[in-house]
């Protein structure tokens, strides 16, 4: 199968992560093909989920297929690199009717479109109009603080380091003061 | 559409029926179903979101409540892909010790669905019974973990706690108790006159649908397919125990509730054997502090059998210490869309709950 | 759909009658109490001869929960910082990641879980000293 599959889509990119599992990279046209040829030939009949995962060093999307055969005892990991601008990619709906509800969770979430795919309606975000959450450039901490507030009466939190920092010069200052102390008196004592 | 004769009504999220925060949007001619639209909403809290702002082990704490009723086939898949990732064994001891939580948490779970399907169909005595059931065995994680519902048990590496003293006899105790207490279910609501006029023939999904569309754990073994990751592909020490895989004909609510009443059952054995062959050991290896915990870039597929079927994590690292991304699949994905809206046309109203509980649909992990 | 008559299937539910015989599962709950399992995950504890003051549990609270604060009670010597933590318990989850990572051992979490107040101020909690 790896040899049909390298031969094909001239990828090298086959790993087996564990007996049951394994991963393939391929290019972003081939993905496709590769979906069908494993369907048709190796009985991965199964969709089970579309994944998708976002480097934003690298400015794309790793989007994965996970198919299983039909005995549920191997699993495949489809990847393929999409580009996060205007990031899109043909919709699978019409061979797994699954594959809806899914490109609908990973349209939500990262704005991808799926052209093919008639029902990408909001899922669980009401009228969002923020960017995509699970984008990385989403910041959910200025989220909450835009839009959040902290419970009252929080305040008197000391940065615990500064504070350290702080006693640990007083002491500092307070024993050299004494050292200085002790000397003045004792050079006043030797005047005398 | 004619005026007068299509009503639009929905179901949930506030029906008792319900299994939990969703609705149901139904059209309706009489008491037959035209369309069904499911929609979620009520819950979404951004888990997937949260995991990519906290170092791993702090991550740790959240994923346990992504799937309320059962919690801890997510910590076990958290963990599982953690140490895949970043090469870490675990020792044999730790191994049952998670085989045995997650099959506590599979009966309480069942139990639960005991209390929400005969509900459904207004056996309430049968729910007050397998909900007092279950406290029996959330005392027991209350012993083990400090936890009655969310255990935050499983850590990457190990098990947070050892078993206290004790512990395996009082488990013995529980699982005698639930043996005597499972003729009795079978008598009172699994034979029942009342659940099967009502179960027999509702909801039918066929074999082929099955495979093609991606539906786990009862769907596919009510259809008389025998699939458990617990066997098709073995984790933790799975495939040194001895347990079947029960399957029952027909795709309908009744054979989804007789596989689940004989899936209680082989969880008892299950913990049977794990008592009589618990090892000693260490129970969790020795872990960097949670700033210097770092996951290779990497990514990596781990899934379990959860009381409802397959429940799988997607996990990616990025050489730092926080968490890539981590995407959740479980079973209530597929369930409560592409079958449930199907399943529910041309059914009838007050079989809605019926169908919804025998699916086991869990809202929160659909939106995380 | 064809009818007849189950007849085990109507009879063996009666069954269920012989539970009213039987003791109720619930227990009177203000005159007997339950019974806390030993180590049960509830309100913090932190002992001040103990406590360092190092912020490890501020560090590794992932939920911004605990605030480090200067204290008029007696701590410490050895308390570098001079502060000890005080716990919002609207954000808190009993997690327990804070005691796990407590050098000296003095925060623990402690069996007792029952708190009802009327001010939500009271949510920001000072763990007893114990």
């Amino acid at each position: 199968m790896f040899a049909t599959i390298k031969n094909r889509f001239a990828t090298t990119d086959i790993e087996v992560k564990r007996e049951d599992l394994y991963k393939v990279v391929v290019q972003r046209d081939a993905i496709f093909e590769l979906i069908f040829m494993l369907r048709e030939q190796y009985d991965y009949q199964t969709l089970n989920a579309i994944t998708c995962c976002d480097w934003i060093e690298e400015e794309h999307f790793a989007i994965t297929y996970i198919l299983t055969t039909s005995d549920r005892k191997q699993s495949f990991m489809v990847q393929t690199m999409i580009g996060r601008e205007d990031a899109q990619i043909d919709s699978l709906t019409h061979t797994f009717e699954q594959a809806e509800i899914m490109e609908r969770d990973l349209h939500e979430m990262y704005g991808i479109d799926f052209p093919g795919n008639q029902n990408l309606v909001e899922l669980s975000l009401e009228n969002w109009v923020h960017t995509p959450p699970l984008r990385r450039e989403f910041d959910t901490l200025e989220f909450v603080n835009n839009n959040l507030s902290f419970r009252e009466g929080r305040d008197g939190n000391m940065d615990v380091k500064k504070e350290m920092k702080r006693l640990r010069a007083l002491k500092k200052a307070q024993k050299a003061a004494a050292k200085k102390a002790k000397e003045e008196a004792s050079e006043v004592s030797d005047g005398n | 559409m004619e005026t007068n004769k299509h009503i639009t009504i929905f179901h949930g999220p506030q029906h008792p029926g319900i299994t939990g925060n969703m609705s149901v949007e139904l059209d309706l001619i009489g008491e037959t179903i035209q369309k069904a639209t499911t929609h979620v909403g009520y819950l979404h809290r951004g888990f997937e979101k949260l995991v990519e702002r906290r170092t791993v082990i702090q991550a740790f704490t959240i994923v346990c409540r992504i799937c309320v009723p059962e919690p801890d086939p997510n910590e076990a898949n958290f963990a599982m892909a953690v140490e895949e990732l970043a090469g870490i064994e675990v020792s044999e001891r730790v191994k049952y010790i998670r085989v045995m939580v997650l099959e506590l948490s599979r009966l309480a779970s069942q139990c639960m669905w005991l209390a929400g399907q005969s509900g459904s169909i207004g056996l309430y005595a049968v729910g007050q019974w397998a909900i007092a059931d279950r406290d029996l065995i959330l005392d027991l994680f209350e012993e083990l973990t400090g936890g009655r519902v969310y255990h935050m048990y499983i850590y990457p590496g190990g098990v947070r706690r050892d078993l206290p003293d004790g512990f395996l006899r009082r488990l013995e105790k529980v699982l005698n108790h639930f043996k005597k207490r499972l003729k009795e279910y079978d008598n009172i609501f699994i034979n029942n006159a009342s659940f099967k006029s009502r179960a027999i023939g509702v909801g039918i999904v066929s074999p082929e649908e099955c495979i093609k569309n991606g539906y786990v754990g009862q769907v596919l073994r009510g259809c008389g397919i025998e699939a458990d990751v617990r066997k098709d592909a073995p984790y933790l020490v799975y495939d040194q125990l001895d347990f079947e895989v029960p399957t029952a004909q027909g795709g309908d609510v009744y054979a989804r509730a007789l596989v689940r009443r004989a899936e209680m059952d082989q969880s008892i054995h299950i913990l049977e054997q794990v008592i009589d062959k618990m090892p000693e050991g260490e129970i969790m290896v020795k872990m960097p502090t949670h700033r210097k915990f770092k996951l290779p870039k990497n990514d990596t597929w781990v899934k379990v059998e959860s009381s409802r079927g397959e429940f799988a994590y997607y996990m990616a690292g990025d050489g730092s210490e926080k968490i890539r991304r981590m995407q959740v699949r479980g079973p209530s994905l597929v369930h409560a869309f592409t079958l449930l809206e199907d399943l529910l046309v041309g059914a009838e109203l007050s079989d809605v709950a019926l169908i919804m509980n025998s699916l086991g649909i869990c809202p929160p992990e659909i939106e995380r | 759909m064809k009818w007849s008559i189950d007849i085990s299937g109507t009879l063996s539910p009666l069954g269920i009658l012989a539970a009213m015989m039987q003791k109720p599962n619930t227990i009177a709950y203000p005159a007997v109490k339950k019974e806390t399992a030993v180590g049960y995950r509830g309100f913090h504890t932190n002992l001040l001869v103990d406590c360092i003051g190092c912020a490890n549990c501020q560090d590794v609270c992932m939920n911004d929960a605990i605030d480090m604060i200067k204290t008029d009670k007696e701590y410490n010597v050895k308390n570098s910082s001079q502060c000890i933590p005080r716990i919002d318990y609207g954000r808190c989850c009993w997690c327990s990641l804070c005691t796990d990572v407590c050098p000296p051992d003095s925060l623990k979490l402690d069996e007792e879980y029952l708190g009802v107040t009327q001010y939500a101020s009271d949510f920001l909690y000072m763990p007893k000293d114990k």
